[in-house]
């Protein structure tokens, strides 16, 4: 399952990132890597993008790109 | 000289320090090849700071990214800045061990440690900096704290002398094969230096954000900040002190020239008043505008709220190909295209910076409505409202379908993936804002500036001037350049030389259209304007003015800030779609007209 399919509060550890390898990169030099703890905070009112929590900081990335954060063990 | 490289994740206080440490010593101008701003500033004549674009990472290809990399790697740079969040510093140390495969001296920036003390975060900076081998400063940005000892360091050289010793620590003890096997690195470091004495509780950034994004009171909040923003701009304080400054030049400074040029020629006279100072005068008239306009701009962007608008915009806005950050510079673009255009330089892509710069002057601007109220109380008298929320609505129904356009022909490189950092709400910096606001205000004057100050030479010349000298304004060079030009509008119904010659000024600046029909039609435009348009002759001519290239302000701005390919383009391709939809208005409203 990936962070998309998470609901509002929700946590989960990051176990790999696919897709897109600009966003891959990204995603993890900003430390979403293996283990890490990722939250969904709270959806876009109109319902995309999302507002991820990992490492301390918000991040908002769009559904479609949260798919590709494959997650397991939800909290 | 000693040149530092300013460096650092986005929102840990770069600029704030930048500021500090430069004051108003600042260059601004564009990387070149790219539009992302260069700044340098000087501390004193031997140290040059150069700020560069905030980063994560220095490999994710980004163009701020290959920037920063190819500045680092140029062998120009003697120290590196690396400015940090002291209370983020797991994911800020990302960028620092980057750093260090430089081999350039770093000096470690940790910002904000009062928040950081907060937070119940205390790092001991002395262990830290041995386990870094990095010379650690601890600062406080927002207060001044700490800058001075920056500045020491770097006037006085104290720096590379202090390195000396330990240069050997720079070399690269320090290359990792992964992102997980840097953090843990990075964990492995902080578990020796720092200690955290209390668990976060709910921020004021987490209950701001309750209410600022909230499901149902997000877009209305949104909504009232920027009419807030507009009557600030435009109703309380940046118009009222553009019409001080207009009536300063028109009351005050062109009587006493006209005092000062009373033994001068006729035509010298009118060439200073007249020309230069009508037409150079009429631009920097608008500078309150734009300042007030950055003023706010700079505040939203300072205080974190601006993530969020893109956030929230983001899935409406993709629609036309573009992110969520393009959203604010179209919505500035109504009040005026230029700030609109010179605020695309905050969007990370370069894609989207071109593409909303180019719709942008589809957003009627301020300078538009007077024509529209001037033709609309002429010919659709009790109407006006109703023919003025078209027009800008038409401006923005295109601005859409030339967007889908664009992005599946010229832009049809796939969409940047959109990350954006919500950072926490903070209380913009006085300095900081003012430092922002003037920088804007100063390269408008600059460039556009000088542009106008020619062409409004040009101007004056072919109005006044024929091949026999000079002349009445309807034998002029400039009413036959419009016999020339009329032939275009007759598809369109309005080819009267006076019209075409208003459009054609009209690149002066749109309110120009005005002022050109009052000077050439001589008299009473709500009396006269019925004679010489038909209702629907006068709608196909609004659309006209609502699609044409904006002015010369902004083909002037386009220019600077991408290029004169682009400002050519974007004249082109305005100049088409205006005739097109126009045509398209006229034929079309006189079909329905024949057939009911």
């Amino acid at each position: 399952m990936s962070v998309y399919d998470l609901r509002p509060g929700q946590t989960a550890l990051v176990s790999g990132i696919l897709g897109d390898e600009k966003l891959a990169k990204r995603l993890r030099a900003l430390g979403a890597n293996e283990g890490v703890k990722v939250k969904v905070k709270s959806f876009a009112p109109l319902g995309d993008p999302i507002i991820i929590n990992f490492m301390g900081f918000d991040l908002a990335i769009r559904k479609r790109d949260a798919k590709n954060i494959v997650v397991k063990d939800v909290i | 000289m000693t040149t530092a490289a300013l460096i650092g994740n986005p929102n840990v206080g770069k600029t704030t320090l930048f500021n500090l440490l430069t004051g108003l010593n600042q260059h601004v101008g564009n990387w070149p090849g790219v539009t992302v701003e260069k700044k340098e500033g000087f501390i004193n004549d031997n140290v040059k700071i150069v700020d560069l674009p905030g980063i994560y990472a220095m490999d994710t290809y980004s163009n701020e990214e290959k920037i920063s990399k190819s500045f680092l790697e140029s062998g120009h740079v003697d120290f590196i800045l690396n400015i940090v969040d002291a209370s983020n510093l797991k994911r800020n140390l990302y960028l620092t061990m980057q750093l260090k495969e430089f081999n350039i001296p770093i000096i470690l920036i940790l910002n904000m440690v009062d928040v950081a003390e907060k937070k119940g975060i205390k790092i001991d900076y002395v262990e830290l900096s041995k386990l870094l081998s990095v010379m650690v400063v601890p600062i406080v940005a927002s207060k001044g704290k700490g800058v001075d000892e920056i500045k020491e360091l770097l006037v006085n050289d104290i720096f590379s002398k202090a390195i000396n010793d330990n240069e050997n620590h720079y070399r690269d003890d320090t290359r990792f094969k992964s992102e997980a096997e840097t953090y843990k690195y990075i964990e492995g470091i902080l578990s020796q230096c720092v200690t955290y004495t209390s668990e976060n509780t709910v921020t004021i950034t987490e209950r701001l954000d309750k209410i600022l994004i909230n499901k149902f009171l997000a877009y209305p909040i949104f909504i009232a900040i920027i009419y807030l923003i507009f009557q600030f701009t435009f109703s309380w304080v940046g118009q009222p002190l553009a019409d001080l400054l207009d009536s300063f030049v028109n009351v005050w400074f062109v009587p006493h020239v006209n005092i000062l040029l009373s033994g001068a020629n006729g035509w010298f006279k009118s060439l200073i008043v007249d020309g230069i100072i009508g037409g150079v005068g009429s631009v920097i008239v608008f500078l309150p505008v734009i300042l007030a306009l950055f003023l706010c701009i700079s505040f939203l962007e300072d205080s974190g709220y601006m993530a969020r608008v893109a956030f929230l915009m983001d899935k409406i806005i993709r629609k036309m190909g573009l992110s969520g950050k393009a959203f604010i510079p179209l919505i500035i673009g109504f009040g005026c295209n230029v700030p609109g255009v010179m605020s695309t330089r905050t969007l990370e892509s370069e894609k989207d910076r071109k593409m909303t710069a180019l719709l942008l002057p589809l957003m009627s601007c301020n300078a538009r409505l007077p024509i529209y109220l001037v033709m609309a109380g002429a010919l659709f008298k009790g109407h006006e409202a109703l023919v003025v929320a078209s027009l800008y609505a038409l401006g923005v129904i295109m601005a859409f379908f030339v967007g889908i356009l664009f992005k599946n022909t010229i832009f049809k490189k796939d969409d940047e993936p959109f990350i954006i950092e919500l950072p926490e709400y903070k209380l913009p910096e006085l300095k900081s804002l003012a430092v922002h606001t003037w920088e804007k205000g100063k390269g408008f004057l600059k460039k556009a500036g000088t542009i106008i100050f020619s062409v409004s030479i040009i101007v004056w010349i072919l109005s006044n001037f024929n091949f026999s000298g000079m002349t009445e304004i309807d034998k002029s060079f400039i009413a036959y350049i419009g016999r020339f030009i009329s032939p275009i509008f007759i598809p369109l119904g309005f080819a009267s030389w006076q019209n075409s010659v208003s459009l054609l000024t009209g690149i002066m600046a749109k309110e120009v259209v005005v002022g050109t029909m009052g000077v050439i039609y001589g008299g009473n435009l709500t009396k006269i304007l019925p004679t010489v348009f038909t209702p629907i002759s006068a709608i196909s001519f609004l659309v006209f003015v609502l699609l044409y290239t904006p002015c010369i302000s902004l083909i002037a701005t386009m220019k600077k800030e991408y290029g004169g390919k682009m400002a050519a383009f974007s004249v082109a391709y305005q100049l088409v779609l205006a005739w097109v939809v126009s045509f398209i208005v006229y034929n079309g409203g006189n079909l329905i007209l024949r057939i009911f």
